[in-house]
């Protein structure tokens, strides 16, 4: 079998080297950059078991693992993956069974296997050596496809974790616009009441029939104006943050800093670290500002944006006068800068 | 979670215009979920119960340092159950579809301090009491949402729009699933609500303030915001889960437990 593959993009982690493939749930961020050392320097499938299961099994609720080898495919699914095997002996789906730690095979003579993860997705995206994000993933060449994969498919993002500087992650290809779904009229509805409604309906009769539109990708983060949007979480931090309070705080993500910080509107992936400091003299607001690695022309730097603070901040870079943020107003932090926050409370900007 | 003293109160009503109440809600602390279904009989109700079951089942074998990721997955299990769901009945009816929105509310151990995780998809709503003001905290994913952030149309606007129940997230959709995460500090929140669009596009957030702020019980507050939607015309189903956050238990006193089973017997179960 050929092992070229495709996958589908989705919400689950492909580390892909060159003879092994490990599938995990987004869930399982932290071990991605990890695995994706080993499978590229070569490792084969029984050291990538062995780093999988060094936390144990019970945090490993889903996982696969495809290795080629060069007469045999090995084969692990654990938890909700599936996958479906196309050999010159026949065809065959393994899953784990419902209270098995796990289903392996070996399998000679492998033509294509399809594994699922979430959905049913067309396998369309080249895969290649690195880290994707995917729902479905196909090793080989269908019988059935031959012809499914137009060879000048686009080779899609895929986030490398080396070598340094880490490239920007190229947009994804639009998605082609779903036609809205259309579900069962109430009317239908074999089970009447009797009830009837006690007013006129002055309103048109798809009320009380929520709809599902056509998704918007892009519509839920709006980047604060005049700024590239920030990627959610980065490999390397790009600042460390050293409070007063003695706390030590790496920028690899989203930092919220104030009394009782609130965050609003993220992923499940790219969950904003959140500091709360003590301001008894109540001069921090309760989500006061906020420090993240910078997009652009500020990739490698942190950014300090005042999120309206009732009192303000004041950041005093190396060699320059201090200013007040403007809040809403991002601004590039230099090793050594100093925000001060108000009630005693400061952050002093380092590298990482 | 032990050391956080929650009281609870829940309500569901089919309403006066359907025939099926296709709502679905869990109340298993500190789990709590509200999921409305699409798709009719045996569609939407089963999709907005299978978000409860996944949820559920989340509430079993619930780990609060591991809350985000938990959620996430029993998001990722109730999605896949439902678009297997849906395949199956689509290989009888072509294009039918069955989804559900959800809005969960769960207390998190962040880095050893209770918070409350909230997450939403579709346009069913999560409130908050904070210094006694109203605060809507989940941000629809609709049509009219997208229309009033870029400033097409104003809030009233949206209350009489067309397509005002078009929804732009949702479990079942064959694009995937992406809530929307949010993290509070226990203490900015005094009560917390969970309803389905039922309540929301039925009566006005200034009656649903005065209902949550003058009706203590929960159970109760939960009751009155289900009866006034139903009584503002009962256009759709209809369900609030009502939480309060009644007490920090630093420490399980010599007698706590005896305490709290005849105050359960007082009150009538509800702890």
């Amino acid at each position: 079998m050929s092992t070229e593959a495709r996958f589908a993009p989705g919400d689950w982690y492909a580390v892909v080297g060159e003879q092994v493939t490990v599938l995990l749930p987004g869930s399982q961020r932290a071990r991605v950059a990890g695995l994706w050392d080993l499978a590229d320097s070569g490792a084969d499938a029984d050291a990538l078991l062995d780093a999988l299961l060094a936390e144990g099994l019970s945090s490993l609720d889903h996982v696969a693992l495809v290795a080629h080898g060069d007469d045999a495919t090995r084969l692990i699914v654990r938890g909700a993956p599936t996958a479906a095997v196309a050999a010159t002996s026949g065809e065959e789906i393994v899953s784990a069974a419902a209270g098995a730690a796990w289903a392996e095979r070996l399998v000679t003579g492998v033509t294509s296997i399809r594994v699922t993860l979430t959905g049913d997705g067309a396998a369309e995206h080249l895969l290649t050596p690195g880290i994707a994000r995917v729902s479905v993933v196909e090793f080989g060449t269908p019988s059935d496809a031959v012809a499914a994969v137009p060879p000048e498919v686009p080779e899609v993002p895929v986030l490398v974790a080396e070598p340094e500087p880490e490239p920007e992650p190229t947009p994804e290809p639009e998605p082609e616009p779903a036609a809205p779904m259309s579900f069962g009229e109430p009317e239908e509805d074999p089970t009447p009441t009797g009830e009837t409604p006690v007013v006129e309906e002055p309103w048109s009769d798809n009320d009380g029939q929520t709809q599902a539109g056509v998704p918007v990708p892009d519509f839920d983060r709006p980047p604060i104006p005049g700024q590239e949007m920030a990627p959610d979480v980065v490999s390397q931090p790009v600042a460390s943050l050293v409070f007063s309070t003695g706390d030590v705080v790496a920028v690899d993500r989203t930092v919220l800093v104030g009394r009782a910080p609130e965050a609003r509107r993220f992923a499940s992936h790219d969950q904003p670290h959140v500091v709360t400091v003590a301001s008894p003299h109540q001069e921090i607001s309760s989500t006061h500002l906020e420090i993240r690695p910078g997009a652009g022309a500020d990739h490698g730097s942190a950014i300090v944006t005042d999120l309206g603070s009732t009192n303000g901040t004041v950041l005093a870079q190396p060699g320059l006068d201090p200013e007040d943020l403007k809040a809403g107003i991002a601004v590039s932090l230099i090793p050594g800068a100093v925000l001060d926050l108000g009630d005693g409370v400061t952050i002093q900007v380092t590298n990482p | 979670m032990r050391n956080v003293d929650l009281h609870h109160g829940a309500s569901s009503d089919v309403g006066l215009v359907r025939k099926v109440n296709e709502d679905s809600f869990l109340v298993a602390p500190p789990v709590f979920v509200v999921a409305d279904g699409m798709g009719g009989h045996s569609g939407g109700d089963v999709a907005s119960q299978m978000v409860v079951e996944e949820f559920q089942r989340l509430a079993e074998a619930y780990d609060p340092a591991r809350g985000a990721e938990q959620v996430a997955d029993a998001f990722a299990r109730a999605q896949a159950r439902i678009i297997d769901f849906g395949n199956a009945h689509r290989a009888m009816t072509p294009g039918w579809h069955a989804g559900t929105t959800a809005v969960v509310a769960v207390l998190v151990d962040d880095n050893g301090v209770t918070k409350w995780l909230l997450a939403n998809l579709g346009d069913s709503r999560i409130y908050r009491i904070t210094e006694g003001r109203l605060e809507q905290i989940s941000v629809d994913h609709s049509v009219v949402q997208e229309l009033i952030d870029s400033g097409q149309i104003t809030a009233e606007e949206a209350a009489m729009h067309p397509e005002r129940h078009v929804i732009t997230r949702a479990l079942g959709s064959p694009e995937g699933i992406q809530p929307d995460f949010f993290l509070l500090p226990l203490g900015s929140v005094e009560r917390l609500l969970l309803c389905s669009d039922g309540v929301t596009g039925m009566i006005e957030d200034k009656e649903i303030e005065e209902i949550l702020e003058s009706v203590a019980d929960p159970r109760d507050a939960a009751d009155r915001l289900v009866r006034a939607a139903v009584a503002a015309g009962g256009r759709d189903n209809a369900t609030a889960v009502v939480v309060d956050v009644v007490g920090l238990v630093k420490d399980a006193s010599y007698d706590s437990q005896r305490q709290l089973e005849s105050l359960e017997s007082k009150l009538g179960g509800r702890l």
